[in-house]
């Protein structure tokens, strides 16, 4: 089924261009949410947080972000089952608005990481078709990338399934338990730091990254 | 202050004192000295190169937009252009490398979206000294992390590079970023000269502050012991603010809502504002207590030279300002309006209700000091009847070629280039890993190459063949993997140009790169000079880099860069007879590499049109031109993907060292006896192919005695640069 899919922007998103392309490409309708305006949640089937510098990174990646007026009705969207992707500043303006556990800190080489990057699926997300996929790589390419969380939390989300994507191969940032991707309790909301988005095309090196968003 | 540390102060010579009297009718007064300083700056005015710089091969049929503007802009045919440019940021990056190097990369971003372009790619262009020297692995980390650092916030991949290394540069290292923009098919191209007496003349961006004051003079002067002081000259940077820059002025743009727009880059709000009255032959009135600034305090001295990040200048009808405002408030941005454009050709500078200066632009642009500074001709004192026979051991050839591998001339980039962000777009077909770097353009889906050139080995071996060489074989390096290169631009980086040795070098190279450009109808269709690269006396190579675009019509039959399946042939195509003892001459003897035979540029220029057809046909697997540390260390750098390499050409370990002008690698389906039938009459004397032997094996085997394990190269090659740089 053809979905329509909200794209969110941020002052200073700078992957919003590239996953509104995704979304065409996959067979979607991609419908702009503009971060100082609301948003009806009956108006979309989804919604993709975006990757790139929102605010400069500044303050924290994804703070500020992650209070913009659009948010509000994300998160009640959240409450309500919508599936919600986040993709690298993505993930980060998920947690930080508390629609994920855990957080993303700065890589532990203290250096950004561009490269392609080996995966493992270790829970599929019923939303985002990536369950085709149990291996596959995506580029990476971020500075705060290492997902963090007390042991406790976890403990928790291993044992709920809440894993999506581990690295495989090495490990770009230093991520607790090599994370690259987590989802929420409900699982409709996921995220992961590597970018599907870059990987669409065969001249991209790879077009595996178009499962994950249900190609029709 | 009496004249002479006026003069010493605004870094103005006697001779220009005397001819400003003249322009003038008078002495200057007040705020003309800052004016005349800034625009009259070898930075701003080119005062040492105009003359030469002329002689550029500049027009073409595709050219829609040479030098004179913002940036260059090609037509790429089905409705699509592009716009480019580099510069150098060396001043700057060696002061303070982090901002130097980040400011760089936002200050041609501007250049680029100023044209109503869209940017799609970054590269960038480095010089650094030798790691050990003083400063010099904290320059390296500064400069690589504030190319990231911007780029990588803005959202324009970095997707390629180059980076060199050499004891010349110790002192004053290079710092060059080049920007590719897009245009569709319905985006205006967007120009930069002032028009319509009444449009108001808006500033947007960033607040003006006291960075920066005084930049464009010290870019034009040689560094002294006391550079360190020069700290407060060099601007910063603010990449999120580029950002909504970009994406509102493009807009703005296409609403059709500017007539005219132009970067507060050298020189700020002074060059901006000359330079845009200037082109468009009218007048402006600017009230400077109406620029937006950061610091109550700042005086219109520093508002005029301050070089403030991120900040525009346009000139808008006045029916539209309100749309216009509206459009950058959604961005979060300020537009002021500071001005108004009038038809008598003078611009009024105003502060609080005083007039301050009254002035025709054209005085300080059109009239600046030109000087042809004295040179002599150019004799190749390197150039010898023949080469001395070098006798080498196989076992010191196979030890030469990890030792190249492994050092910092040889290495792997991967610690520079996975700190950018090459893939941001979504359009990286090629990253910084390939040869030559590729982007998908939107809307026709054909593969745009971007390949940088000049190797500081071959200027230092000979000043005009470094020229011709710095168009060619990144031509030659486009045409092996398939592309028609279009257009170049060039960032020529030299020392003091008031010596006359370095003035020689000055000429001999752009004579040499312009006659090449003419060869292979690249036109140079933008770029900048940087002179005073010198410390103490010492000045750099002279270093005269390019940006070569080439296109291709589709992404089918790519060849990769390294050997991609076993058992395919290898084949050699040497064009003429270069020889030269190359880099290995520098790092493994101790000497500048002398070189024998003469560049038949007209003759090459057929031989890339007939590689580009044999590798665009279904039969080549993968292609590389023979570079640095000569054929050897290319046949290994083609192994590093897995595949291995066996020689079936007998020859001497120094004849498998050897580099010469040019060489390309093909692994094909086809043997050499078929390449070979393919050449056209006019080449068959010029292309020499020859069968080098079969792909596969997991090892480099030249002979029986040079024999390399695939894992020893990659170990070497991937741990040279942490051997150089503790970081």
């Amino acid at each position: 089924m053809s979905m329509r899919i909200g794209v969110v922007r941020f002052l200073g998103t700078n992957c919003d261009r590239d996953i509104y392309k995704a979304v065409e490409w996959a067979g979607h309708k991609p419908h702009w949410l503009w971060y100082a305006d609301h948003f009806d949640s009956n108006d979309v089937d989804a919604v993709i947080v975006p990757g790139g510098f929102s605010y400069g990174d500044y303050l924290r990646s994804g703070a500020l972000a992650a209070k913009a007026p659009v948010m509000s009705d994300l998160v009640k969207a959240a409450d309500k089952g919508l599936p919600i992707l986040g993709i690298c500043n993505g993930f980060q303006i998920l947690c930080e608005a508390g629609l994920l556990p855990g957080a993303l800190v700065k890589n532990e080489g203290l250096k950004f990481v561009d490269r392609w990057q080996a995966l493992k699926l270790e829970n599929s997300c019923e939303h985002w078709g990536a369950d085709k996929l149990q291996q596959t790589q995506f580029p990476v390419a971020h500075g705060d990338g290492r997902f963090v969380i007390d042991d406790e939390g976890l403990k928790q989300i291993q044992d709920d399934g809440q894993v999506w994507w581990t690295y495989q191969e090495g490990n770009p940032n230093g991520s607790v338990a090599d994370i690259a991707g987590v989802m929420n309790k409900k699982k409709n909301v996921a995220a992961l730091m590597p970018h599907p988005e870059r990987a669409m095309a065969a001249w991209m090196g790879s077009d595996e990254g178009l499962q994950v968003f249900n190609p029709q | 202050m009496n004249r002479e540390q006026k003069l010493k102060i605004y870094r103005l010579s006697e001779s220009e004192f005397d001819k400003i009297c003249e322009v003038l009718g008078r002495e200057p007064e007040g705020l003309e000295w800052a004016l005349f300083s800034a625009l009259w700056s070898e930075h701003c005015s080119y005062k040492s190169s105009k003359v030469h710089l002329k002689k550029f091969y500049s027009q073409s049929k595709r050219v829609l937009q040479g030098f004179g503007e913002n940036a260059g802009v090609i037509d790429l045919g089905q409705g699509e252009k592009v716009a480019f440019k580099m510069e150098s940021h060396n001043h700057p990056s060696y002061i303070e490398p982090y901002q130097g190097a980040a400011t760089g990369v936002g200050g041609i971003l501007r250049d680029i979206f100023t044209m109503g372009a869209r940017p799609i790619a970054l590269a960038n262009y480095l010089c650094f000294g030798r790691p050990d020297a003083p400063r010099m692995a904290h320059l390296v980390d500064g400069v690589v992390g504030g190319i990231g650092g911007y780029g990588n916030c803005v959202g324009g991949p970095t997707i390629t590079g180059q980076t060199e290394f050499h004891s010349s540069y110790d002192g004053n290292i290079l710092v060059n970023a080049l920007a590719v923009g897009y245009f569709g098919e319905k985006d205006p191209v967007v120009t930069s000269g002032a028009k319509g007496a009444g449009n108001y003349v808006v500033y947007v961006g960033a607040k003006t502050g006291r960075d920066g004051v005084h930049g464009a003079s010290m870019a034009s002067e040689s560094f002294d012991e006391d550079s360190e002081s020069k700290k407060p000259t060099v601007q910063i940077g603010d990449p999120f603010f580029e950002k909504l820059l970009i994406e509102s002025c493009l807009e703005v743009m296409k609403k059709d809502l500017v007539v005219s727009i132009q970067d507060m880059g050298a020189a700020g709000l002074t060059s901006s504002s000359f330079e845009m009255a200037s082109k468009g032959g009218v007048g402006f009135n600017i009230d400077l207590s109406k620029v937006p600034v950061r610091d109550s305090a700042i005086n219109p001295e520093e508002i005029l030279l301050s070089e403030s990040q991120e900040r525009m200048l346009l000139i808008c009808e006045p029916a539209k300002f309100e749309e216009l405002k509206a459009e950058f408030e959604k961005w979060d941005l300020d537009a002021a309006v500071v001005g108004e454009v009038k038809t008598e050709k003078t611009v009024e500078l105003h502060w609080k209700g005083e007039k301050l200066v009254e002035i025709d632009p054209d005085v300080l642009t059109e009239n600046a000091p030109q000087y042809n500074r004295p040179y002599e001709s150019w004799t190749s004192p390197r150039k010898v009847n023949q080469l001395e026979p070098i006798s080498l051991t196989a076992s010191l050839a196979e030890e030469r070629i990890l030792s190249a591998l492994g050092s910092v001339e040889g290495c792997s980039r991967e610690w520079v280039y996975q700190q950018y962000d090459q893939r941001v777009g979504a359009s990286t077909a090629a990253d910084a890993s390939e040869g030559v770097a590729s982007v998908i353009l939107p809307e026709s889906g054909r593969p745009l190459g971007l390949v940088l050139g000049c190797r500081p080995y071959i200027m230092r071996m000979d000043s005009s063949v470094g020229g011709t060489d710095a168009l060619i074989y990144p031509a030659l390096e486009l045409s092996a993997k398939g592309f028609e290169p279009l257009a170049i631009t060039d960032c020529l980086n030299f020392g003091n140009p008031e010596k006359p040795e370095l003035m020689t070098e000055f000429v001999a190279s752009v004579e040499s790169l312009s006659a090449a450009c003419k060869e292979f109808d690249t036109p140079v269709i933008s770029g900048n000079v940087s002179l005073y690269n010198e410390t103490m006396d010492k000045n750099v190579t002279s270093t005269p880099s390019t940006g070569v675009v080439g296109l291709r019509d589709s992404w089918k039959f790519m060849p990769h860069s390294s050997f991609h399946s076993a058992g395919s042939h290898v084949v050699s195509l040497k064009f003429g007879d270069f020889k030269l003892g190359g880099l290995g001459s520098e790092v493994f003897e101790g000497k500048v590499s002398q070189f024998s035979g003469e560049l038949n540029v007209p003759m090459l220029a057929k031989a890339a049109v007939w590689l580009r057809q044999v590798v665009c046909e279904d039969k080549i697997y993968s292609s590389r031109l023979v570079g640095k540390f000569g054929l050897g260390y290319t046949l290994a750098r083609m192994c590093l993907g897995g595949q291995g390499f066996e020689a079936s050409a007998e020859m001497s370990p120094a004849d498998w060292m050897a580099e010469n002008l040019y060489q390309v690698i093909l692994e094909s389906s086809e043997t050499a006896d078929e390449i070979a039938s393919k050449l056209p009459d006019d080449l068959k004397d010029f292309v020499e192919v020859s069968a080098l032997g079969k792909s596969g094996g997991s090892n480099l085997k030249l002979s029986n005695d040079i024999n390399i394990s695939i894992e020893a190269l990659k170990s070497k090659y991937h741990s040279g640069w942490s051997e150089h740089f503790a970081n």
